[in-house]
């Protein structure tokens, strides 16, 4: 065992950045006048609204729809090949940050966009862009499907990282074949005997997913409805006012939404408590067993497009997921390098270089990007693979609720904190508060990726080498090390990601003197420059994917 | 103990006509033929390897995808090897008991039931607990029962889906040595008085049910 004074540093350490933040943000939240604001604000109760709408939908719809898509791959029997392979397909998806998939997707249904130019004009009949909401429509169907598109491959992934844990997957394959014995098809089994018990298992994920989904501001900046706006980004726009007692008010709206989601998070459990479930698991099998429903071709087959699209979806689902980001890839590649680019036509007349001469020209944003996430990450994957090699396991399991807070909170509220920290720290608007903040936003999703391959390392190679007379150094370099650097460095890369994608601490911490590709991004996506904007988000995407491969290369198993 | 009654008649039994059974790399078993009367045990024993798992497996339906069945299955004399797992009401009692931990004891025998009228589905849960002397168990949570009680409701369970013939997959392995004999004495009690066939893959010798229905598994080469 190791002295504790190693981990009561380290936990200090993460502790002390994160609880400040915490307790200044709840002394924000205290202030009467801000929540007098906020109440007598007319704003208030309908962005309050907007923001429960498209949070529960698209909280709803991804979870079912990633249930729906685990029920029809592993339908076969789940498999641990099927699993590593999906795994492997889904870490491009999960690399695009929010703010990018909403500008591509905006790119792609805009009403001059490139779904209607090619369509238009000879089934539209449009020779000019329609008057049409489709972006930022009033009822905040496109910021659910943003968030349903990006939500959904999260949470298969965190699926399967349960489905690939051999007490878990190979157990749900003996029950489901059990299920199949006692009269049950495989699907029917599936819902009835695997994702009751598997989705215990994600309740941390699908609490992310929900804190996510209700109080995300860039995503919502870029398609979300403008009037009302959701409560999140009028809190924000609170926040960003030159006024105190503006500020207050946004101070008190965050807490509101830090309600909301508790609130909201409570009654989803409760219901999912209801002895409907139980009586719907345990109706029984069909009496009538018989072998005609097995039998294919027995619909008849109206081969329309749409049948024919409708069932290679339903048959291959996940193909439908890389096909949407595939296109929203193409959309903002393509984009740009648009120059002069008149309605209908579905490719540009001139092709461009000029955006991406301007991003060569401000250089230093890419610098700023990459410099501050490959310092976050590798600060916080130093801190996740000391703290999990040397805290003990009660430590940890006590640890975790405050470690994977900054997950389950409004970003807004969390932004609140950091600043107010940056502040009584001096580092506001240095690079240091935005390395601090950057860290903290990764420390969560890098121990979350390491925790589980860390953890699960045979605890035996210790022992053996320890009575091969090694030190527990050479151990760690020469053999523990060596063997997780595939996690090591998907963690590095997790990490990565995230920083890539921070928005409002990088513009709140960082006092707007920082651009990096997301605030850029973000910022271009409410002005005209479509092919700046594209190019940003482009890169938003592609520094991301790159470090991921990097990542794949450097964990790639070695032949010999 | 040779049971005459054990007669292989052809009509109402399970029979096996095995070509081969073989994964990508080798061939498992091959030319194995064998019939189940009623009522009846028959045994296969054979060392660890030889694919006898893989073999109640492609008898019930369950067969892992890369393992390759030749060969022909009949129950009474339909021919099941071409129906899905679900449709052939073949059961299967394996080592693990495989109890459902989200469910009660109770739940877990509901969920093998036929659908049909609730107050003849629960009838039918207190009927099959009692024969396995578990009565007062209907509403206790899987993980807190002792792994012979686990059994026993596995075996309830299996049962209650109302199989036409029953696997057992070593299930006696994971008992003591004296709960061991009390299991084997209900399950081929239960066998004999439902009058279904059943087919029981062990390496312990005091499992056989009966020496004279007793067939031998080459070790795998």
């Amino acid at each position: 065992m190791p002295a504790p004074p190693f981990p009561l540093m380290l936990l200090t350490l993460a502790a002390l950045p994160l609880g400040w933040s915490l307790l200044a943000a709840v002394q924000a939240g205290l202030d009467p006048t801000g929540w007098k604001a906020l109440l007598n604000d007319p704003q208030t109760l309908l962005a309050l609204a907007m923001s429960l709408w498209t949070g529960l939908l698209a909280s709803t719809l991804s979870t079912a729809v990633a249930a729906w898509m685990l029920c029809r791959i592993f339908s076969p029997l789940p498999g641990a090949a099927v699993g590593t392979k999906l795994a492997r397909g889904l870490a491009p998806l999960l690399a695009l940050p929010h703010a990018a998939l909403a500008i591509g997707l905006v790119a792609l249904l805009a009403p001059s966009g490139w779904l209607l130019r090619l369509l238009s004009p000879w089934a539209t009949g449009f020779s000019a862009p329609p008057p049409w909401a489709t972006t930022q429509d009033p009822w905040g169907l496109g910021l659910v499907a943003v968030l349903v598109l990006k939500e959904t491959p999260f949470l298969l992934w965190a699926a399967l990282a349960q489905l690939q844990r051999p007490e878990v997957g190979l157990q749900l394959q003996q029950q489901l074949r059990l299920a199949q014995t006692l009269g049950y098809s495989v699907r029917s089994a599936w819902w009835r005997v695997a994702w009751p018990q598997l989705w215990p298992r994600l309740l941390g994920p699908l609490l992310a997913v929900l804190a996510y989904n209700l109080t995300v501001v860039d995503v919502a900046l870029v398609i979300g409805p403008g009037a009302p706006p959701t409560l999140a980004v009028l809190a924000w726009q609170w926040l960003q006012d030159a006024d105190p007692a503006t500020n207050a008010q946004g101070a008190a709206g965050a807490w509101l939404l830090a309600g909301a989601l508790a609130l909201a998070a409570a009654l989803a459990w409760g219901s999912t408590r209801s002895p409907l479930w139980r009586r719907r698991q345990t109706r029984g099998p069909d009496a009538m067993r018989a072998a005609a429903q097995h039998s294919p071709g027995t619909t008849k087959s109206i081969t329309t497009i749409t049948t024919i699209t409708l069932r290679a979806t339903t048959q291959h689902p996940l193909a439908l997921l890389p096909g949407i980001y595939l296109a929203v890839g193409l959309a903002l590649g393509l984009g740009s390098f648009t120059g002069s680019w008149l309605f209908p036509q579905l490719l540009p007349e001139v092709w461009s270089l000029a955006a991406w001469r301007s991003v060569l020209a401000s250089s230093s944003t890419l610098w700023a990007t990459t410099g501050l996430a490959l310092a976050s990450s590798l600060s916080a994957l130093l801190w996740a693979v000391a703290w999990l090699e040397l805290a003990p396991h009660s430590w940890h399991r006590r640890a975790q609720a405050l470690l994977y807070l900054p997950l389950a909170l409004p970003g807004v509220l969390w932004v609140l904190g950091l600043h107010q920290l940056a502040l009584a720290w001096g580092l506001d608007g240095q690079a240091s508060g935005l390395w601090l903040a950057h860290t903290l936003a990764c420390l969560p999703y890098v121990l979350l990726a390491l925790q589980g391959p860390y953890t699960g390392f045979d605890a035996r190679l210790a022992q053996l080498a320890a009575t091969l007379g090694r030190s527990r150094w050479a151990f760690l370099w020469q053999v523990k090390w060596p063997l997780l650097r595939a996690a090591l460095a998907a963690s590095l890369a997790v990490g990565f990601a995230v920083s890539v994608a921070q928005y409002l601490p990088t513009l709140y911490v960082g006092a707007g003197r920082f651009n990096t590709v997301s605030t850029e991004a973000v910022t271009l996506a409410s002005g005209g420059q479509r092919s700046l904007t594209a190019a940003y988000a482009g890169l938003q995407w592609l520094l991301p994917v790159l470090m991921f491969a990097l990542a794949a290369w450097l964990g790639r198993a070695r032949r010999f | 103990m040779a049971d005459p009654a054990c007669t292989v008649l052809p009509g109402m039994t399970l029979t096996l006509d095995l070509h081969s059974l073989r994964t990508p790399q080798r061939v498992l078993l091959r030319a194995l033929r064998l019939g189940v009367a009623p009522g009846c045990v028959h045994t296969l024993m054979g060392p660890s390897g030889s694919g006898k798992s893989s073999l109640l497996a492609a008898l019930c339906g369950t067969l892992p995808e890369g393992l390759q069945f030749d060969g022909l299955v009949h129950l009474n004399g339909q021919r099941i090897d071409t129906l899905p797992a679900h449709a052939r009401r073949v059961g299967i009692l394996f080592q693990d008991d495989l109890l459902f931990p989200h469910m009660t004891v109770g739940d877990n025998l509901l969920f093998a039931v036929p659908s049909g009228r609730a107050a003849q589905r629960q009838a039918q849960v207190r009927q099959a607990l009692a024969d396995v002397e578990m009565d007062a168990f209907a509403n206790a949570d899987p993980a807190t029962l002792s792994g012979g009680q686990r059994a026993r409701v596995a075996l309830a369970r299996a049962l209650l889906a109302q199989p036409l013939a029953l696997l057992l997959d070593e299930p006696f392995a994971r008992l003591d040595m004296a709960l061991r004999e009390r299991m084997r004495a209900l399950v081929f009690g239960l066998v004999r008085s439902r009058q279904i066939p059943a087919l029981l893959v062990t390496h312990d010798l005091a499992d056989i049910a009966d020496p004279a229905h007793l067939t031998h598994l080459p070790p795998s080469p």
